[in-house]
């Protein structure tokens, strides 16, 4: 089940987005102070300026400060943002010689200018206000009295010069973020390229097509390849089992065809009754071991088929057990042997297991019992409780098999050694699948005094 | 007895037509759907040989419509697939019996007989085998006609074995009959089984032991 879990695109931008987004907003408010700071460095540069204008302009009559306020001045002062502008000329009693307004200039400030020139914001009159302060000797006249200038002007003029400047740099800033965006969007398209170049491969690929993998990729993608790459080693060996399944099968259908064919030409041929009869009597034992044949291929391509155990439920071992043998001892085919069922143990006994394969595997012990034994002879099945496991049985005092043979005797095609019964020597095999499945162990024993005991150790379903 | 076989493939119909027929029986056979389901609206039949994969639909369908009507015909399904989803899925639509291709002729046959016969006892309250007939209204048996005097308990064991004749009855089934639901000995059953054994003698029936699973009350082999 493939679940689409965004994209990888999706996921670079979105980290990309966070990042950006926080690192502008720290660029962004640094930007904004740089600007103020640039601002303010201008207009008091225009007020010190401005100051300078008017300190020229001061003039000595009778050792009083007399000013004219150069025209010059006020242009430096009130910038095109219609601000509204201070200046204030005071004498060394803090008198003032000229004042455009009534600013009230505080006493500490003076004695500040005393010392050097003061730049300082106040609120007047609804607004903030910047003022700078210097004071002026009146150097090579006959007072030696200073004399202090005060100017001012609104903020309006350096609102508006850090609003430029700002805004400046927010478009330089947007331009740069753009600009990387997409370079970001080139770079993740060509990083992702062999990513798409491995899914072209796979979609030109045939459906056979089981080769390993002859493609150049990142470092990043070398697991996802040679995962791919197992899967279909894996994918060609299960091919070629099949295959060589297949082609056994064939040699195995084909052999009792091949039987019937020449028995009923042969019969053809003759004009003797006998003859047919005998060959009738061929024909029809040759279908049936034919069938049989075909129906146990059929069970072991379902086992290797069905491989998700979505069929897999606790089960009653015993009851299934019963339940089969109730079933197999009223078949023909046990008519002639003593097929029956060892005392069960009293409590249930529980596995967590398929029940048509059970059901497959039991018919299959029990077909082979009767098959490879002589009639009359006793077939018992029980099951024995060992710890956790439960052994499941089947037992007979048949011929039994040579030594040499039991450790092959689960392989497909594999008859001990006998050519003598209609079997396919697929029964065991089947078995030994099935038991797989359930994580049971087979175990082929001799059974004293003579015949052969199957066992089957499943675990028990808590 | 009126038979009627539901099989496409026609070596199979003919084979089947040929077995059946020497029993008594005429048999009808059809081999597409749409045919069978008219004659079954109209005609009645002892027994219906049913095949799933049809050409023009599925059995399954047809013993569908059949018991939905209230039809309750025996009916033996036979198929080639033998996927036990298949068989328990006929079963629970009110198949009677199922057996799996391919299959041999004497298999039918036994099968059939035993369906036959049992939609015979559900008409008549009579459950027979052979020379032996039990009436199970009036709790008599007779062998060869003759009434058999028999014990409660053997009259008990004997109609067990009358209702599963032709195929095994299980142990405990047996032993509750006999001995209500409490424990008994292991061998009480089988006392009573010899017992039956050699009123049994020589009348053509035996009753086979199943080790472990049960009795089955059966015809000698001739």
């Amino acid at each position: 089940m493939i679940e689409v879990d965004g994209t990888l695109k999706s996921r670079l931008a979105v980290w990309l987005l966070v990042t950006v987004s926080a690192l502008g907003a720290l660029l962004l408010i640094e930007a904004y102070l740089s600007s103020q700071r640039a601002a303010e460095r201008a207009y008091d540069s225009q007020l010190e300026a401005a100051a300078l204008t008017i300190a020229e302009a001061v003039q000595w009559q009778e050792g009083k400060p007399v000013v004219e306020i150069p025209a010059a001045a006020l242009q430096i002062l009130a910038t095109r943002h219609q601000e509204r502008v201070f200046y204030a000329v005071l004498d060394a009693d803090g008198k003032r010689v000229s004042a455009n307004l009534d600013f009230p200039i505080q006493a500490d400030w003076r004695q500040q200018v005393d010392e050097h020139p003061v730049w300082t914001d106040a609120d007047n009159l609804g607004a903030g206000w910047r003022l700078h302060g210097r004071e002026f000797d009146s150097a090579g006249w006959e007072t030696q009295d200073p004399v202090q200038i005060w100017v001012g002007h609104t903020l309006a003029g350096r609102q508006a010069l850090t609003w430029e400047l700002f805004e400046r740099a927010v478009t330089r800033f947007l331009v740069m973020v753009l600009v990387a965006g997409l370079l970001m969007l080139l770079a993740m398209r060509v990083a992702l390229n062999p990513m798409r170049q491995l899914r072209q491969l796979l979609r030109q690929r045939e459906a056979d097509d089981m080769r390993p993998f002859d493609a150049r990729v990142p470092e990043e993608l070398r697991e996802l390849a040679e995962t791919l790459d197992t899967l279909f080693a894996h994918q060609r060996e299960s091919r070629d089992a099949l295959l060589r399944f297949t082609a056994d099968a064939s040699h195995q259908l084909k052999t009792p065809l091949a039987g019937l064919q020449s028995t009923s030409e042969l019969a053809l041929k003759s004009h003797q009754p006998d003859e047919w009869r005998r060959a009738l009597v061929e024909v029809h034992d040759g279908a049936e071991r034919t069938s049989r044949l075909a129906s146990q291929l059929l069970s072991l391509a379902r086992l290797r088929h069905v491989v998700d155990g979505s069929e897999m439920s606790r089960l009653d071992l015993g009851a299934l057990l019963r339940e089969t043998l109730f079933d197999w001892a009223g078949r023909d085919v046990a008519q002639d042997h003593d097929l029956g069922l060892a005392e069960l143990p009293d409590t249930p006994l529980y596995i967590h297991g398929e029940p048509w394969a059970l059901r497959e595997l039991l018919g299959n012990l029990i077909d082979n019992a009767l098959r490879y034994t002589p009639p009359g002879s006793m077939i018992t099945l029980g099951l024995v409780r060992h710890g956790d496991e439960v052994e499941l049985f089947i037992e007979d005092d048949g011929p039994g098999v040579a030594p040499e043979v039991l450790a092959r005797l689960h392989h497909p095609f594999e008859r001990g050694g006998r050519q003598d019964t209609h079997g396919s020597g697929l029964g065991l095999a089947i078995v030994d699948s099935i038991a797989r499945r359930h994580d049971a162990r087979l175990n082929v024993a001799p059974h004293t005094p003579c015949g052969l005991r199957v066992s089957l150790y499943f675990p028990l379903s808590r | 007895m009126r038979l009627l076989v539901v099989e496409d493939d026609p070596l199979i119909a003919r084979s089947l037509n040929q077995a059946l027929t020497p029993l008594g029986n005429t048999v009808e056979g059809f081999t597409r759907y749409a045919e069978a389901s008219a004659a079954l609206r109209h005609d009645r039949f002892d027994l219906i040989l049913l095949d799933l994969g049809l050409p023009d639909g599925d059995g399954l369908t047809l013993l569908g419509e059949l018991r939905e009507r209230g039809d309750t015909t025996p009916v033996l399904i036979l198929t080639a697939r033998d996927g036990i989803d298949d068989r328990v899925r006929g079963l629970d639509l009110g198949a009677d019996d199922y057996l799996a291709k391919p299959f041999s002729l004497a298999e039918l046959e036994a099968r059939v007989r035993a369906l036959l016969r049992r939609s015979q006892q559900r008409t008549d309250n009579r459950l027979s085998l052979g020379a032996l007939c039990f009436d199970s209204t009036s709790g008599v048996a007779t062998l060869n006609g003759e009434a058999l005097d028999l014990p409660r308990r053997e009259v008990r064991l004997l109609e067990g074995l009358l209702l599963h004749a032709g195929s095994i009855t299980p142990r405990e089934m047996l032993e509750n009959r006999l001995f209500g639901f409490g424990d008994v000995g292991s061998n009480a059953l089988e006392v009573y089984i010899s017992r039956l054994r050699k009123r049994l003698q020589g009348s053509g029936l035996r009753i086979r032991t199943f080790r472990g699973l049960g009795y089955r009350l059966e015809e000698e082999p001739r």
